[in-house]
């Protein structure tokens, strides 16, 4: 099918319609499930959603259901091999169990990153990084 | 890619093209936004670039994905604060995602297959109905958008 569609959004994403996709966000959220449909803009449409979390050999998922995706707040797109999702080397673990690490991972992570800046711009002679301060 | 309703004249296309068109024909009966429009009246939780959440029934929404909702709950983006709103209007540019119901989805279908079943016992025999066919309009057009005045010009206040 790839000579007969350009290389629109479209012609891109009409493959994986139905396909179990996994979607990062530039929040940094991974979500998977099943692509439904999506538009020129690349809104996505997700049907029996999950929030998967990482934290060192750990992962852990919460069911979110239905969700409407804004085009631009996607990082990623990719899909997802169904024969192969279940040979990651990681533990699969309750979601309850892992939030609070993964939650402190991110102020860490935050602070970190705010710390940088503020030695970037006092001591190096950077300026401010502008808006989001997000790489993408 | 499957489609029950494969409308017959796409048996004679190559194979590959017809997937392509069915899958597209699929999509487009529910673009995001037209699953939007059809959520109307629907509890939905908005969460905002800036992680605000706000959660309501959907009053109305416009192809920018500007929203109105109603008795709305309002979180800030830590989910320690809240406030309760009558009335809100969300800007669409500001919009990271939308949660809606699980079963809409089926809803939506639902209806669309209904119509389209309308559309063909209406139709005469032979006379392939797609989409577009008589007495079967697909939903989301037309019903919606009536925030837009006139021409659309002026997306600003």
């Amino acid at each position: 099918m790839d000579s007969l569609i350009p290389f629109t959004t479209s012609g891109a994403l009409v493959d994986c319609v139905d396909r179990k996709m996994l979607v990062i966000l530039r929040d940094g959220r991974k979500l998977q499930g099943v692509l439904r449909s999506y538009d020129q803009f690349a809104n996505l449409v997700l049907e029996d959603t999950v929030e998967r979390i990482y934290h060192g050999n750990a992962f852990a998922e919460f069911p979110r259901g239905l969700f409407l995706i804004r085009g631009e707040n996607v990082v990623l797109l990719g899909e997802i091999d169904l024969d192969k999702e279940d040979e990651i080397p990681l533990r699969h673990v309750d979601y309850a169990t892992l939030e609070p690490y993964h939650q402190n991972a991110i102020e860490t992570k935050k602070r970190r990153e705010e710390h940088k800046a503020q030695v970037l711009f006092e001591e190096k002679g950077f300026c401010k990084e502008g808006g989001e301060g997000d790489g993408y | 890619m499957q489609c029950k309703y494969l409308p017959d004249v796409l048996c004679f296309l190559p194979s590959p093209r017809r997937d392509a068109v069915v899958a597209l024909s699929h999509i487009v009966t529910m673009l995001p936004l037209s699953l939007l429009n059809a959520a109307q009246n629907k509890p939905m939780l908005v969460e905002l670039k800036n992680g605000e959440t706000f959660n309501g029934h959907l009053i109305n929404c416009d192809n920018f994905m500007n929203i109105t909702l109603k008795e709305v709950y309002q979180t800030n983006p830590d989910g320690d604060r809240f406030w309760k709103l009558k009335e809100c209007y969300i800007r669409g540019s500001t919009i990271k995602y939308i949660r809606i119901p699980e079963n809409l989805l089926d809803v939506v279908k639902d209806e669309q297959n209904r119509a389209r079943e309308a559309g063909r016992s209406n139709s005469r025999g032979g006379h392939i109905s797609g989409r577009g066919g008589r007495g079967a309009p697909v939903r989301g057009r037309g019903r919606g958008a009536p925030m837009r005045g006139g021409r659309g010009r002026g997306r600003g206040m």
